[in-house]
């Protein structure tokens, strides 16, 4: 791919999803909003996807677009299932920290 | 039809009317339960009598149940004279006695009625079962079904502790029975490998005109021992007759048809069934006779001092049936099915009518708080007295003329010592019977009410249940004049009917056994007056009085249950007590309890990690996951 007639090098890719990835499994760790928790899925699923899409590009391979589309996909369902989870929590009690929900707890 | 068709209709109208009272009968009108339930025996009734009218005899083979190899179980029934003739007692007076039923039971709510009828169908099928079949797996289904439908009637008040305990009794007692019979066809199966009837008999030393001499072999006689077995458990005969007295439990219908007319004249017809084994072995057949003749003098004796008016019944029984066992024990085969027919006609009609004092006296059945019933229950009173005649055995009561065929067979029998004993034996038990039948006519009916008595005006039964008993009545009456042989003329037409499968008493008898009769009918009907003096009148000191330590021996039937608890129940109860401190509690309690425990506490240390904090398994997850990532590329480094 050439923006500009020059072409960026494919470790600056790799190197923005891998703090992207980073920055939402700290998120998730660290979080205790669970929007907020769910967002930062996502941010580490599109860091995959720019991974994915990266070596795509540079292998030449364009199976690895197709995996960034399937990715997208999958996304989209956990987000649904996701959020529905969180509504029928929400419309139980009201439990705005996550840490709240710890009845698993031996 | 054929006959075929016909024999198995006889067989599955009652269970039919089981099926349907079973699914049903508790949530249709009561008055379905009341025509299915005797309706279906009466149809049974009538198909067996065209079946007798036809002259049918046939082994007719329906389909092969079991095929194994050369082991081969066909469903075949055998229509022969004598399985005709047991299948008209047991549908006849099955009949009536359900009919009377009918009555009896009025009081119970609708599902134990439609449950009561349901067992006595399934009684019923079960019975004919055991006399129809052609084969020794199904004679011991049949024998199986019957005590397992006596069971179910002995406890059918389950409410009552005492009725599920006499059921309980009675079904294992029953149970060694058949375990000796089950026993006694696989020796004869792996003798002769043959299961039916026909194969059985066939294959006997004995069988198509060969010589019987030296055709007893031990092997032959181990087979009829078991047999007996069977025969002694399901007819209350020593030793293995406790069950009987108590199974009077169960409501008075039950004590008519299954432990009077039916059921326990099982083992009579068996005898009967296996003459071709039992005239070859002949240690085993003499036992026959000689179980038959202690049981009943041994039974007649604790009919003395019983104060039941169902228990002194329930030993007259056991000592009638052992009169049948003495005769098909000396040989007289259809003098003994005779009996068996006459005691189902007169101990039937004698439950029933007892049924109907124990009715009228608000279920109280001691003989003592009677009296005087007479006056006020004119028609059961004269049914009553019918049949304790024929009991005694007095002209022309039915009873007369099969009890002295029997001791006239015994007696004439030629050169036989175990006969002649059991002549003796049989005699004495006569005039026993004599005396006891007459102190529960007496103390029942005759004299003044007693001051205890539980209603002062009885009333009479409804004529459901008197009609039973007045038919009963009549055939106890006329049915001796079809075989008056104990007089030496006249007919015989049980006996003409039944020699064609029994075989012919091989001796005549002579002008002694009929003067020996009559002397027996003589004395015995003198001691039914004694028991007027001694019950009644007073006049006569009862001879308890007198032997206050026999009277105790009676009253304690012998020491049987006590010493039956302490030979087998109190061992088994020890055992089990000991099994369940010293090894249930400590060794299966322990590893069962410990396995639990152990897990409990291995499941709560584990349960500890669990801290159910999200961010914890998201952190364990991605840990994983980077170990996971430097070891693969540690390994593909390397």
């Amino acid at each position: 791919m050439s923006i500009g007639g020059s072409q960026l090098d494919s470790s600056w890719f790799l190197l923005l999803g891998a703090i992207l990835f980073t920055l939402g499994a700290i998120g998730v760790l660290v979080r205790r909003n669970p929007l907020v928790i769910l967002i930062c899925i996502e941010l580490m699923l599109n860091a995959v996807n720019l991974t994915l899409i990266t070596f795509s590009r540079q292998l030449q391979n364009p199976e690895g677009q197709l995996f960034a589309l399937m990715v997208m996909t999958v996304a989209a369902a956990e987000a649904v299932v996701g959020l529905a989870i969180l509504v029928e929590i929400f419309r139980v009690r009201d439990a705005e920290d996550i840490d709240d929900l710890s009845e698993l707890k031996g | 039809m054929n006959t075929g068709q016909l024999a198995l209709l006889v067989l599955l109208l009652p269970a039919a009317g089981a099926i349907l009272l079973a699914g049903r009968g508790w949530r249709l009108p009561r008055i379905w339960t009341k025509i299915v339930g005797p309706g279906v025996v009466w149809a049974s009734f009538v198909v067996t009598l065209v079946l007798f009218i036809n002259k049918a005899s046939d082994d007719v083979t329906y389909f092969t149940w079991i095929k194994s190899g050369t082991f081969d179980v066909p469903f075949n029934l055998l229509i022969d004279n004598l399985s005709i003739f047991m299948c008209l007692v047991i549908t006849g007076v099955g009949a009536l006695i359900i009919t009377y039923a009918v009555g009896y039971m009025a009081a119970e709510n609708d599902a134990s009625f439609a449950r009561f009828f349901t067992y006595m169908d399934v009684f019923i099928f079960s019975m004919l079962l055991l006399v129809l079949a052609g084969n020794f797996v199904f004679l011991i289904v049949g024998w199986a079904m019957v005590g397992l439908s006596s069971y179910f009637l002995i406890g059918f008040w389950y409410q009552r502790r005492s009725a599920v305990l006499a059921a309980r009794k009675a079904f294992v007692m029953n149970v060694i029975g058949d375990v000796g019979m089950i026993l006694g066809a696989f020796v004869l199966f792996t003798t002769y490998h043959a299961i039916t009837y026909a194969g059985v008999f066939n294959a006997l030393p004995c069988a198509n005109g060969k010589s019987c001499i030296g055709g007893d072999s031990p092997t032959l006689e181990l087979a009829a021992f078991l047999l007996l077995v069977g025969a002694i458990a399901k007819s209350a005969q020593l030793p293995l007759h406790t069950w009987l007295p108590d199974a009077m439990e169960g409501p008075t219908p039950v004590s008519a048809l299954i432990h009077a007319a039916t059921m326990v004249t099982a083992g009579v017809y068996l005898v009967a069934r296996m003459h071709p084994i039992y005239d070859i072995a002949t240690y085993a057949h003499a036992s026959v006779a000689i179980i038959g003749a202690v049981t009943a003098l041994f039974a007649a004796s604790i009919a003395i001092v019983q104060t039941d008016i169902k228990r002194v019944l329930a030993y007259s029984t056991m000592s009638q049936i052992g009169y049948m066992f003495l005769a098909v024990g000396v040989g007289a085969y259809s003098a003994g099915l005779f009996h068996l027919m006459s005691h189902a006609f007169f101990k039937a009609l004698l439950f029933m009518a007892a049924g109907n004092v124990i009715h009228s006296m608000h279920d109280e059945q001691d003989m003592r708080k009677y009296g005087g019933l007479f006056r006020q229950l004119p028609r059961t009173s004269w049914s009553f007295l019918i049949g304790s005649l024929s009991l005694v055995g007095i002209i022309p009561f039915v009873g007369f003329f099969s009890k002295e065929q029997i001791l006239g067979a015994a007696f004439s029998k030629p050169d036989n010592t175990v006969s002649l004993v059991v002549w003796g034996i049989g005699f004495v038990t006569a005039l026993i019977t004599g005396f006891y039948t007459g102190r529960m006519w007496w103390m029942s009916f005759a004299g003044k009410p007693s001051p205890e008595r539980p209603v002062e005006h009885p009333h009479e039964a409804p004529s459901v249940m008197l009609i039973p008993v007045m038919v009963l009545a009549v055939l106890a009456t006329i049915g001796g004049l079809i075989q008056t042989r104990a007089l030496g003329f006249g007919p015989q037409a049980v006996s003409d009917f039944l020699d064609t499968v029994v075989g012919k008493q091989p001796w005549e008898g002579g002008v002694a056994d009929v003067i020996l009769s009559l002397i027996t009918m003589a004395l015995a009907g003198l001691l039914f007056l004694a028991a007027y003096r001694i019950y009644v009148e007073r006049t006569w000191k009862p001879w308890s009085t007198r032997f206050p330590r026999l009277q105790r021996l009676l009253e304690r039937k012998y020491y049987f249950d006590e010493a039956y608890n302490f030979a087998f129940v109190r061992p088994m109860d020890a055992i089990a007590d000991g099994g369940f401190t010293h090894v249930e509690q400590p060794l299966i309690d322990g590893v069962v309890a410990g396995t639990g425990h152990v897990t409990e506490a291995g499941a709560g240390s584990l349960s500890l990690t669990q801290s159910g904090y999200f961010r914890n398994y998201v952190l364990v997850f991605l840990a994983g996951a980077c170990i996971a990532a430097i070891l693969i590329l540690v390994k593909s480094n390397s």
